[in-house]
């Protein structure tokens, strides 16, 4: 369900495993993925690009690039007939393009792996992986696996699962 | 003669002042029509810390060129955005025109892509001027 002022509500069934996530997923608020870019727009990426989370859990994306719009984008057959990329139960989002200083926020309940990208910027590899909940909880869908309906360099820019559960977040390449 | 040569330098004439009245138009922004605002054709910040404030004729692009203004409305630049597919593909951009003929300097650099040209690209930013990257720069 999409709601005013560019936030979002995605809702759905799960239980919290938050004894096996690492604390930096636990936070009270929105836990926060940043839009970045270089200066001269050479890069851009989420920051971090893989983030473990409790079910339940706030995420909001900033646009912090100072030079350029972004998207966070679930990837979805619903928005642009895309892969399915997040849980089977779980409702796509798209934020829209987000000018410098706006922000956007999902919240995400059904366990498993959310996979996104940036409109404009998929072909340059800006994408991201959000674990929700641990493979241990019930009805937890694991990553998805490779496809040709992504371009190589996002195919790239998703740190392994495994990765995301031991930091917690994990920073893009 | 006297009075051919009389015309063509009329004409010559004439045809020069019409140039410098199409480039001092493009001095200040807005530019005239046909070039817009692209803030108001894709979703990108009114003024963009090195490029300034863009406006380009929607028929030129992905190309352009993209005449920079800075934050008094000055032109500062010309800037091209070339798809880097297009060019292994063979695509030749040629000919392409100037926001203004003095030009004091030349950057190239690779971008990601922003919307309006949404695949990897390079940016030929022609700058007008000594002071000229500064005064887009943020």
């Amino acid at each position: 369900m999409i709601l005013t002022r560019r936030e979002a509500l995605v809702t759905g069934g799960a239980i919290a495993a938050l004894a096996t996530l690492p604390l930096a997923a636990r936070a009270d608020g929105p836990v926060i993925i940043t839009m970045k870019g270089a200066d001269n727009g050479a890069r851009v990426w989420f920051s971090p690009a893989g983030l473990a989370v409790a079910p339940g859990t706030t995420i909001r994306f900033e646009n912090g690039d100072a030079g350029n719009s972004h998207t966070a984008t679930a990837y979805s057959p619903d928005i642009d007939d895309r892969q399915l990329r997040i849980p089977p139960d779980a409702t796509a989002w798209d934020s829209d393009y987000l000018l410098p200083g706006d922000t956007f926020e999902v919240t995400l309940t059904v366990p498993g792996v959310y996979d996104f990208y940036c409109r404009p910027h998929e072909m340059a590899g800006m994408v991201g992986r959000i674990v929700v909940g641990t493979p241990d909880d019930a009805g937890f869908a694991g990553a998805a696996a490779d496809s040709d309906d992504l371009p190589d360099a996002a195919l790239a820019g998703f740190p392994a699962v495994a990765d995301i559960l031991a930091q917690g977040s994990v920073e893009g390449g | 003669m006297r009075i051919l040569s009389a015309v063509a330098l009329s004409a010559a004439m004439a045809t020069g002042l019409a140039f410098a009245g199409v480039a001092s138009a493009q001095d200040a922004a807005p530019p005239p029509a046909p070039f817009q605002k692209v803030s108001d054709l894709v979703a990108l910040p009114d003024f963009i810390p090195g490029l300034g404030e863009l406006f380009v004729d929607p028929a030129t692009l992905p190309a352009g060129p993209f005449l920079a203004y800075d934050h008094d409305g000055n032109l500062a630049a010309t800037v091209y955005m070339v798809p880097i597919a297009a060019l292994e593909d063979g695509t030749a951009y040629t000919d392409l025109p100037l926001g203004d003929d003095t030009v004091t300097s030349v950057d190239v650099m690779y971008n990601a892509g922003h919307p309006g040209v949404e695949e990897p690209h390079v940016h030929v930013i022609l700058y007008h001027g000594e002071d000229a990257k500064s005064r887009i720069a943020e």
